[in-house]
C-alpha cells in the first residue's frame, strides 16, 4: 500500500516539476500520468501495490473532490439566477456528448470492418 | 491550580480551529453518504459526492464557518486530488492491453465527443446570458473533476464552479446515459463504455463497471485519455479564442 503511494507520489512529483519548467500549460499530475503509462508500457505489467492504490484511488475518487466542491456555497447566488441556464447547458451537452461520441464510433467501426 | 473546566465556547473554537475537524466532517460524511449509495445499489442519483458536498455545505453554514476555514483543513484530502490523476494511468494502461484497432476509432470518438459537449455547454450558456463566471467553467467540466480543476487554474476559470459541474455531468450522465444508448441502438460493451466515459467519467465507470467489465474498463480508459487530450489542448483553444 505505501510502496504503491510511494510509486505514485515520485510520478506527480516528476510531472510537478516539468510542468513548473518545461510545460506550463499542462498541469503536473497529467505530465504524471502520462509518464507513468509510459512507463508501465516499458516495464509491460502494473506491479501490485500499485495496482491496490490506484484502484482504492478509483473506487473513491469523489472524495478528493468534495473539498473542492463545497466552494459551491460561494457561487449560489450565482447559480440560483442563472438555474435555468445552467441546468439546459449541462443536460443538453451530456445528451449530446454520450450521443455523438457513440455514434462516431459505431459509424466508424461499420465504415470500416463491414466484413465481419 | 483551579481544575475549571473549559467553558464549551472555547472547546469549540479550539476544535473548529484545527484541521481535525474539516476531516472529520468531511470523511464521515462521506463514508455516510457512501452506505446510502451502497444500500440504493449504487442508483446514480444518491451520488455519494453530490450528497457529501450537501451535508458538508449545509453543516458549515449551519455553524457560520467560512469555506476558507474549512478549505484549511481540508486540503489534505484535496491535494489527494494529483495523486488519484496520476493513478489514472493503471486503467488506461489495463484497457490499452487489448485496443487492437480500436485506438483510432476511439480517440476520434472521443475528440469529437468533447468538441460537441465543450461547444453546446458553452454557446447554450452563452445565449442564456449565463455569466463570465459560469461560462468560463463550463469549458473544462467535460473532463473529469480532478483534471478539469487543473484545466480551470490555467485558462483562469473558478476550478470550484468547474468541479461542481464536472460532477453534476457525471450525475446526469449516469442517470440518462443507458437510454441516450439505447436510443442509438449501441450494443457492444467496449462501445458503451467508452460513450459512458466521455459523457459521465468517474461515476459513469462506477456504473459500468457495475453492470460489466469490459465496459467498466473502457469507459476507465475513455476518460483518462479525454481528460489528458483536453488538458493539452484547451489551454491552447481557450488562449486563442481569448486572443
Amino acid at each position: 500500500m505505501i510502496d504503491g503511494l510511494v510509486q505514485l507520489f515520485i510520478w506527480q512529483g516528476l510531472g510537478e516539476l516539468v510542468s513548473q519548467f518545461l510545460l506550463p500549460n499542462i498541469p503536473g499530475p497529467v505530465l504524471g500520468l502520462l509518464f507513468l503509462l509510459g512507463y508501465l508500457h516499458f516495464k509491460g505489467s502494473v506491479n501490485e501495490p500499485l495496482g491496490l492504490v490506484a484502484d482504492s484511488f478509483r473506487q473513491h475518487l469523489g472524495l478528493l473532490f468534495v473539498p473542492a466542491s463545497v466552494g459551491v456555497v460561494l457561487f449560489l447566488p450565482d447559480l440560483k439566477t442563472h438555474a435555468l441556464a445552467v441546468t439546459i447547458a449541462l443536460v443538453v451537452s451530456v445528451v449530446l456528448t454520450i450521443a455523438v461520441t457513440g455514434l462516431v464510433l459505431k459509424i466508424f467501426w461499420k465504415a470500416t470492418h463491414h466484413d465481419e | 491550580m483551579t481544575n475549571d473546566r473549559l467553558p464549551i465556547s472555547e472547546i469549540w473554537v479550539y476544535l473548529s480551529g484545527n484541521p481535525l475537524f474539516a476531516l472529520v466532517l468531511t470523511l464521515a460524511a462521506y463514508q455516510f453518504a457512501y452506505i446510502q449509495y451502497l444500500k440504493s445499489n449504487r442508483h446514480p442519483i444518491v451520488n455519494p459526492v453530490g450528497v457529501t458536498v450537501l451535508i458538508v455545505a449545509v453543516v458549515i453554514t449551519l455553524i457560520d464557518m467560512p469555506y476558507k476555514q474549512y478549505f484549511e483543513g481540508a486540503q489534505f484530502i484535496h491535494f489527494l486530488l494529483g495523486t488519484a490523476t496520476v493513478a489514472l494511468a493503471v486503467p488506461i494502461y489495463r484497457g490499452s492491453k487489448d485496443l487492437k484497432g480500436k485506438l483510432f476509432p476511439i480517440t476520434l470518438a472521443l475528440l469529437i465527443g468533447s468538441i460537441v459537449s465543450i461547444s453546446s455547454a458553452v454557446l447554450i450558456a452563452t445565449a442564456m446570458g449565463a455569466g463570465n463566471n459560469i461560462i468560463g467553467s463550463m469549458f473544462a467540466k467535460s473532463v473529469t473533476a480532478p483534471i478539469a480543476m487543473g484545466i480551470a487554474e490555467r485558462i483562469h476559470v473558478s476550478p470550484t464552479l468547474t468541479a461542481v459541474f464536472a460532477v453534476a455531468t457525471g450525475m446526469i450522465g449516469s442517470i440518462l446515459a443507458p437510454y441516450i444508448m439505447n436510443a442509438i441502438h449501441l450494443k457492444p460493451w467496449w462501445m458503451r463504455g467508452t460513450a459512458i466515459g466521455v459523457g459521465a467519467h468517474g461515476l459513469g465507470i462506477t456504473r459500468a463497471f457495475s453492470i460489466n467489465d469490459e465496459a467498466g474498463t473502457y469507459a476507465s480508459m475513455a476518460m483518462g485519455l479525454n481528460g489528458v487530450l483536453s488538458a493539452i489542448v484547451l489551454p491552447a483553444v481557450v488562449s486563442y479564442f481569448r486572443g
